[in-house]
This record gives structure tokens, C-alpha cells and sequence, in this order.
């Protein structure tokens, strides 16, 4: 028969090789799709350690939290803005204006479009249509008290509304922590990576630069960094934590990348053959991805903070967009104003203890020490499953 | 145990050095001109000469780490009299302007640069040598040996220049220069002053250095008037100013010379070779990092290191409070909480440490102010700023405390105790926690970058005039000069202290000395 696509289909699954000639390859890839689908969930390390992390009461109620200011973050425009969610406007209809901020709606609002609808237009409003930056001339709505005047958070000593700046923070806090944690996972994983599987002269420079990244402090760096670019920007600050906070992680994934390389099925892969990447990429790199997750989740609540700090303190790159740091620094001045620091306080709070608690949930979920022994426990049952179906 | 301390300390030297590069990297981004203020339409001669000058002491004209051909005064002499003598006045325009710069320099290098421009004044062709002379003059004039009139003509300058150097060659000699100037702080006559008004810059190199090594206010507003008038610029001292005036004055002459000490002496031999890698601006970064000459402040015009050094022990101070504080409430904590692990009082201290853990200092803070807001806080606020400082470390600390507690208690030579009947505090405290402790105690170090960004939070909330509330008010004033420093500051001060804690943790632990030779004896 067809003995060279034989060949090929037997170094592709080992496991065709028990049936070869009589079906069809089709068939037995059906087989194997059952065979696969009973057989599931089989262990994997992933698996163990998402099923651990789904079993923790708070990572559970954590990731809940977290989701909810994702979403907030997502739909922030949504929820307040001072645009319609969808309007009718001297004739034409638009769809999302809070979101695409059209030409012909420049320098309108719910308000004066409201006041100033004539015949045939209408409007849908977003859950409190006051914009995260829209300030008041008034000063009868500066300080406004929650619940009063459709703000149901109050508004600040400018007179924007709180809600509004709040739901525009989650955005920009979450923007620039996961920005800054991909932009430093990535550096951290390939320098950590490489330093642990070249060693020599690369590890030792790799070293030393962590060595003396972590010596500088990461708040007073992104202050001083601000202060002395010409026009500093959110992105500068991102980048500043980006490229100096990668070392914790480097080290991890280094550490972890030379524990693999001990290890006897490295060992075993280097005789068969395997090239340096495959190695790599095969054998090394899925064992750094744990650390590599725990460290984003910490890192991300970490840049969460430094932002806040940098905002609260003012010395940051000067914001068109809300921020919780800088309104809880805001209302320092206005100490009898409970709600200015109530609202966006809780957001960060929030945020920064569901981080914590995902992160830590993370590192227990894939503690190597702890998971040795429910790997055990679960393949025994898992294994006496697999038995059974192999023999079916 | 001496052995470990040296290879120690031996072994940062490589981590000071990346810092070094990670610190200078961080001083290019300063931009080379002021921050623009007005657009520009009016801009004139002085804001220029301004910028030119702001350019200069940032260095920013020198290559970043090699200086193939580093610049002094007599490099720069030689250009400046080429310049001047192609100066011909039927020249195009540009050869004229550059002339024009050239008779510029040469007034600016004045006497310092004679040594290398009389000599070879015969050489040129005669209307060229006229025109040098001339150029010249304003230098004479300076001097105080010629007046205007004289020297106005070709022939005339040229006659003087050349019976000058005839006559005084003798006094441009630095042994010369240095008797002269013993003689003056010894005896201080007006005579003496003169001879130094009359080697113009070339006595500069001498003045600047007895300024730094003289307190007396008489000398030292001879000294400032003999180095303004060859300069034409900086401070000069009345005979009855303050201390703070001399200060001042002296640390703007230094400042002044550490920028521009290469336009008035020569790099000969060695000092050329040096000049190579000193002439750069790595090399100036280093070398004012490493004398701690670390400029002057945009705020007051105050040498940065005064400052640091004024404003620093209320820094320290809040910083080792906060972490004694943290200790001696982590430590019982994180040791408790293990010891009785899985009780209520490990899940409530857990949950709580947990928070503390996750909560910004600078809202701990603020809270703190609030809640105290309503007294009247004197010197309270260094209270409450350790306070809401040490929480953040407490919170770090007491996990490392219960962990490291955790490894311990689980020992076999803790079983051993409680078997032998010893009592449950005394196993606690002696068996376990003396074993636990040390790994929380030099962890501590690692704390410290925390500790500093924390310190500047609660100075700025509580008004507590220490390092971090100045850097806010740098941050506002675009004082570039004193933010550099302070990282350098810290990034010092970490590196010292983790050096520091590690020595010391080897010198307790003779594990630790084992796992270092081990680690780095590879290598080596």
C-alpha cells in the first residue's frame, strides 16, 4: 500500500502505529477523537493548576472583581459620557457617538441636546451622561453631594462628575497595567530565558543588569523620568516600568529555565536530537510559564500602583484622561468631601486586592511543592481511567 | 570571613558599573536646551549665549564614551588663530564670520592660551600676525598692561605682543603662577593681585583650587574678583559676606570650573591619554557621581550635595524608623502566625496583612491625615509618616517572617525540643524564631528601593522637608540637576546596604558564605 504516507502518519502519532493497516486513516483519527474525548480531562500541569486555582473560594470571588472592572473599563464610554449612546440629530441617526465622537456633535451634550431638540430628534442616554473630563462652569454643581443633580457619585471641586471619573480610571488604570505587564512579561521571558539557556557572558550581563535595575527605586525613577522628558506621556511612564520591571521575572524564569535544563527529559530530548529551540520552546519554556503568570499578576497590580502614586502626587505626565490617583490627590484639599475619596479609593482598593489575590492564588495553584502531591493524587484515578479505556 | 567580605564587595563592583550605565542613560534624556519659555521671536544674544551655556554643562557636545580628539586650550588657541588669520577683509562672508568667532574665542581663552599663540606669532605672514595682534587686544587691555589706543593698530599689536612674550614668558609657568598665589593668600597685597589680574586665565587653574581649600572671607573675595575679571562672569565676594555667601559663591566657581576646565589647560601626556575617556560624557557623569560634585540647584543655586546632605537625615531617619517598626511588629506576627498555623489568630493576621499588603502607602497616609487632621500635628507627623510608611514593609516582611517560621517549625530539631519537655515559649522563641529570623532580617535590604519610593510619598503628604518632598518641588521647579541625583542617591544607597546586609549575613551564617563561593567561584 501507500507504505511512505504510512511512514509519515506513524511519526506524527505513535499511537497509530497499534492499527495500521486495516482502517483508514479517517477512521482512525475518529478514534482517536473518542478514545481522546473519554479519556479527558487527561492530567496536565495546566490543568491541575487551573483546577486548583477554580477551587479557591477568593480567586473565584477575585477574578469575579476583576472582570467586573474589565468590563467597566471596557464599556466606560457607555456608562458615562456626555454623548448619547444613540441619537437622532437634525436628521441623522447615530450610532454610538460616546464612542466615536462625531464632527457634526463637537461641543454638544445630553443637556443641550435635550434643550435644543427640535422635531424628529431623539436620544438615548448613557447611564449618566456627564464625561469623565466635561467640568462645570457653574459653581452651584462643584462639590455636588452623591445623588444630587444626576450624579450618582457627586462631582468633584471642578464640577465633573465622580462616577464619570471613576469609570474613565478603571480604563486607564487597567490600559497601562496590562500594557506595561505584556511589555515587561515579554522582555522579562526572553532575557530570562536566554540568560538561563546561554549562561557565559550573556547570563553574567543579564545579571548584572538586573542587579542594578533593582536597585533604583520604580516610583522615584518614573517620577524623575516624567519630570525630565520633554513631553511626557502615559506611554512614557509605561514604557519606564516596562523596561525597568521586568527583573523579577527575569530571575524567575532564569532560575526556572536552569532547573529544567537539569532535568532528565531535557536530557533525553538533547539525545534524541532536539535541536537548542526545540528544547526551548518543547521542554524549558512551558515550565516558566507559571512563574511568568504569577509575576504579571503581581506586576500588574504594581503598575496599578505606581501609576496611582505617580497621579496622586501630580508629578506625573499631565493627564487628558481620569485617573483614581490623581482624584483621590484631588481631594486632599477638600477634606469634608467623603465622596471624592469613598469612590475612587474603593475602585483601586478593589482592584488592587483582587490582583493580589489572584496572584497569590496563581503561585499556590502552581507551587510545584503542593502540586507534586496532587499530581499523584489525581493520576492514580486519572491513570486507572486511561487504562480502561486503552483496553476498551 | 574577611575573604567573603572582600570577594563581596569585589563582586558589586560590576553590578555599580551597570548601575553607572542605567543612571547615565537616564541623565540623556534630560534635553540639551532650557525648557523653551516664549516662542521664538525675541530670542537675543544673551538667551542664546545662555543656551550655549546650558549646552555646555550638560556636555552634551562631547561623544558619549570615547573622545578621540579631546579639546584644550591649546588645540583650541591653534583653531581659534587659523580662524582669525584667514580673516582676510576681502574674504567671503563665511571665512569673515568664522574670523569674527575666532577673535571671540580667543578673548574668552585670553591669557591661558598666549603660551601657544605668541610663539608662533612670528611664523605667520605679517598682515595675518596684525590681525591676531589686534584680536588680541581686548586680552591686553584686560590685563591691564595696555590701553586701547595702543594696541588698536596692526603694527603697533603686533610690536606689543612680541615684547611681551619677550618679557613675561617667564610668568607662564604653573610653578609661577603657585608662588604667586601663596604669596597673595599669605600676605594678600594688591600687588599680588595685579600680577595674577595680569596672567588674565592662565592663573585660573591655581585660583579655582585655592578657592576650594581657603575659608578666610578676605582671600577668598580676592579670589573671586581675580577669576571674574578674566572671565568676565560668576560671583564676586564683598570682604564681609556670610558664610552662606561664601558657600555659595565658592560652589559656583567650582561648578563653573568643573564644566570649563578644559578651555583654560593643556592635556600633555598621560593626562591626554585620560582625557580620552574623560573628556566624555560618561567620563564627566562618572566623575561627578564619584566626587560627589553633583552641580547646582535651578531652585536656589545651592550645590546639589549641601542639599542632599541637609535634607537627608529626616529621609534616614523616617526610613530606619519605619523599618525598625516594621520589624518589631512583623516578626512577632509572621512567628505567631505560624506557629499556631491554621489557628484564628494566623487567619485574621493573614487576612489583614493581606490587605495592609495590597493597600498604597500613599493611601495609608492620607488616612493617617485625615484621621489625626483633626489635632494639631507638630512633630506627630514623623510619627504617623513612620507609621504609614512601616506598614508597607510590615505587610512584606511578616509573610517572609511567617514563611521562613513556617520551614523552621517543620524541623526535626524542633520535634526534639518539645519531646525533651522544653516549654512552648521557649522552643518558640529560642529554637525556632533565632533560626527563622535571619532570612527576614536580610531580606531587608530588598526592601529598601520600597522604602524610598514610600519615604517620598509620606514626606510630600505629612510636609516633611526630607529628600522626597524637595524632589516634588524639582519635579515642579524642572530642577533636572537635583532629580538626577537623587536616583543616584538611591541606587547608591541600595546597592550599599544590600553590600552591607549581605557582609553581615555572611559574617552570622556561615551558609551563606558557602552558597556565595559556590555560586560565584565558578566563574571566577
Amino acid at each position: 500500500m501507500n507504505d511512505e504516507k504510512v511512514a509519515r502518519d506513524r511519526d506524527k502519532d505513535a499511537v497509530q502505529d497499534e492499527v495500521e493497516s486495516d482502517p483508514p486513516p479517517s477512521v482512525i483519527r475518529a478514534s482517536m477523537k473518542g478514545a481522546r474525548r473519554a479519556a479527558a480531562p487527561y492530567v496536565t500541569a495546566t490543568r491541575i493548576a487551573l483546577a486548583r486555582l477554580a477551587r479557591s473560594r477568593a480567586a473565584r470571588f477575585a477574578a469575579m472583581v476583576l472582570a467586573a472592572v474589565f468590563v467597566v473599563a471596557v464599556l466606560a464610554d457607555v456608562l458615562a459620557s456626555e454623548l448619547p449612546v444613540l441619537c437622532r440629530w437634525r436628521g441623522a441617526v447615530y450610532v454610538l457617538p460616546c464612542v466615536t465622537h462625531p464632527q457634526a456633535l463637537a461641543g454638544l451634550d445630553c443637556q443641550a441636546m435635550r434643550r435644543d431638540s427640535t422635531g424628529g430628534d431623539w436620544l438615548v442616554p448613557p447611564l449618566v451622561s456627564y464625561g469623565p473630563t466635561e467640568k462645570s462652569a457653574d459653581p452651584a454643581e462643584a462639590l455636588l453631594p452623591p445623588f444630587h443633580g444626576g450624579h450618582p457619585f457627586g462631582t468633584d471641586a471642578l464640577g465633573r462628575d465622580v462616577f464619570a471619573r471613576v469609570v474613565h480610571g478603571a480604563r486607564t488604570a487597567l490600559e497601562l497595567g496590562l500594557g506595561a505587564s505584556a511589555a515587561l512579561a515579554a522582555i522579562g521571558l526572553v532575557l530570562g530565558a536566554l540568560a538561563g539557556f546561554a549562561g557565559g557572558t550573556v547570563d553574567a550581563i543579564v545579571t548584572r543588569l538586573v542587579e542594578s535595575l533593582t536597585a533604583i527605586p520604580t516610583l522615584v525613577l518614573v517620577i524623575v523620568v516624567c519630570a525630565v522628558v520633554p513631553h511626557p506621556t502615559t506611554a512614557t511612564m509605561l514604557w519606564t516600568i516596562a523596561l525597568t520591571r521586568w527583573t523579577d521575572l527575569s530571575r524567575l524564569v532564569r532560575a526556572e529555565v536552569l532547573r529544567a535544563l537539569g532535568t532528565d527529559y531535557v536530557t533525553a530530548a538533547r539525545a534524541l536530537g532536539a535541536s537548542p529551540a526545540r528544547v526551548l520552546r518543547r521542554h524549558v519554556l512551558p515550565n516558566a510559564i507559571g512563574p511568568a503568570i504569577v509575576a504579571v499578576a503581581f506586576g500588574v497590580a504594581s503598575v496599578v500602583l505606581t501609576e496611582a502614586a505617580v497621579d496622586f502626587l501630580r508629578v506625573g505626565p499631565p493627564s487628558t484622561m481620569a485617573s483614581w490617583g490623581e482624584a483621590l490627590g484631588e481631594a486632599r484639599s477638600h477634606a469634608s468631601a467623603w465622596w471624592l475619596v469613598a469612590f475612587p479609593g474603593a475602585a483601586l482598593l478593589a482592584t488592587l486586592v483582587a490582583l493580589n489575590v489572584v496572584g497569590e492564588a496563581a503561585r499556590d495553584a502552581l507551587d510545584p511543592n503542593l502540586r507534586g502531591v496532587e499530581l499523584w493524587q489525581g493520576a492514580t484515578g486519572m491513570a486507572s481511567r486511561m487504562t480502561r479505556t486503552s483496553a476498551r | 570571613m574577611l575573604g567573603y567580605a572582600l570577594r563581596r564587595i569585589l563582586w558589586s563592583i560590576p553590578t555599580l558599573a551597570a548601575t553607572s550605565l542605567v543612571l547615565f542613560f537616564v541623565t540623556t534624556l534630560v534635553p540639551d536646551g532650557p525648557p523653551p519659555q516664549g516662542t521664538g521671536a525675541g530670542v537675543g544674544g544673551a538667551d542664546r549665549a545662555r543656551a550655549v551655556e546650558v549646552r555646555r554643562s550638560s556636555f552634551s557636545e562631547l561623544p558619549r564614551f570615547v573622545n578621540r580628539s579631546p579639546q584644550d586650550v591649546r588645540s583650541r588657541a591653534r583653531a581659534a588663530v587659523a580662524r582669525v588669520a584667514a580673516g582676510d577683509p576681502g574674504a567671503p562672508s563665511d571665512v569673515l564670520a568664522r574670523a569674527h568667532q575666532g577673535t571671540d574665542e580667543l578673548q574668552r581663552l585670553g591669557g591661558a592660551a598666549l603660551p601657544y599663540v605668541l610663539p608662533s606669532l612670528e611664523a605667520l605672514p605679517p598682515d595675518a600676525r596684525g590681525r591676531v595682534a589686534v584680536a588680541l587686544a581686548p586680552v591686553a587691555e584686560r590685563m591691564g598692561l595696555a590701553a586701547r589706543e595702543d594696541v588698536a593698530q596692526p603694527e603697533a599689536a603686533a610690536l606689543f605682543w612680541t615684547r611681551f612674550w619677550d618679557d613675561r614668558s617667564l610668568d607662564y609657568a604653573r610653578t609661577a603662577v603657585d608662588r604667586t598665589l601663596t604669596r597673595l593668600l599669605n600676605h594678600g597685597s594688591d600687588l599680588r593681585e595685579q600680577d595674577l589680574v595680569a596672567l588674565d586665565t592662565f592663573a585660573l587653574p591655581e585660583v579655582i583650587h585655592a578657592m576650594a581649600t581657603t575659608t578666610d572671607g578676605q582671600a577668598l573675595a580676592r579670589l573671586t574678583r581675580i577669576a571674574r575679571h578674566a572671565t568676565g562672569r560668576g560671583p564676586v565676594l564683598a570682604t564681609d559676606a556670610t558664610a552662606a555667601e561664601l558657600r555659595r559663591a565658592v560652589a559656583d566657581w567650582r561648578e563653573w570650573w568643573f564644566v570649563h576646565a578644559t578651555e583654560f589647560v593643556v592635556l600633555d601626556g598621560a593626562r591626554r591619554i585620560v582625557a580620552v575617556v574623560s573628556e566624555t560624557r560618561y567620563g564627566k557623569w562618572l566623575r561627578r557621581a564619584s566626587s560627589g560634585q553633583l552641580g547646582l540647584s535651578a531652585i536656589d543655586g545651592e550645590p546639589i550635595e549641601e542639599k542632599l546632605r541637609s535634607h537627608a537625615p529626616i529621609t534616614l531617619l523616617v526610613c530606619g524608623l519605619a523599618l525598625l517598626v516594621s520589624w518589631a511588629s512583623a516578626i512577632p506576627l509572621g512567628a505567631l502566625g505560624a506557629w499556631w498555623r491554621g489557628g484564628t489568630f494566623d487567619v485574621v493576621s493573614s487576612a489583614v496583612v493581606f490587605l495592609l499588603y495590597a493597600t498604597p502607602t500613599f493611601a495609608v497616609a492620607e488616612l493617617l491625615r485625615r484621621v489625626a487632621g483633626a489635632f494639631d500635628l507638630g512633630g506627630a507627623r514623623v510619627a504617623l509618616a513612620v507609621a504609614a510608611l512601616a506598614v508597607g514593609s510590615l505587610a512584606a516582611t511578616s509573610r517572609w517572617q511567617r514563611a521562613a517560621m513556617l520551614d523552621v517549625v517543620g524541623q526535626d530539631f524542633v520535634r526534639t525540643a518539645r519531646a525533651k519537655g522544653v516549654p512552648g515559649w521557649r522552643v518558640l522563641v529560642v529554637h525556632a524564631l533565632r533560626n527563622a529570623i535571619m532570612p527576614t532580617l536580610s531580606i531587608a535590604a530588598l526592601h529598601i528601593p520600597a522604602l524610598l519610593g514610600g519615604a517620598l510619598v509620606v514626606e510630600e503628604v505629612f510636609a516633611l522637608p526630607g529628600i522626597g518632598f524637595e524632589t516634588v518641588r524639582a519635579v515642579e521647579a524642572h530642577d533636572s540637576a537635583w532629580l538626577m541625583a537623587v536616583i543616584l542617591a538611591a541606587a547608591a544607597t541600595v546597592i550599599l546596604s544590600l553590600v552591607a546586609t549581605d557582609i553581615l549575613h555572611g559574617a552570622l551564617d556561615p551558609r551563606v558564605r558557602e552558597v556565595f563561593a559556590s555560586r560565584h567561584g565558578r566563574r571566577a
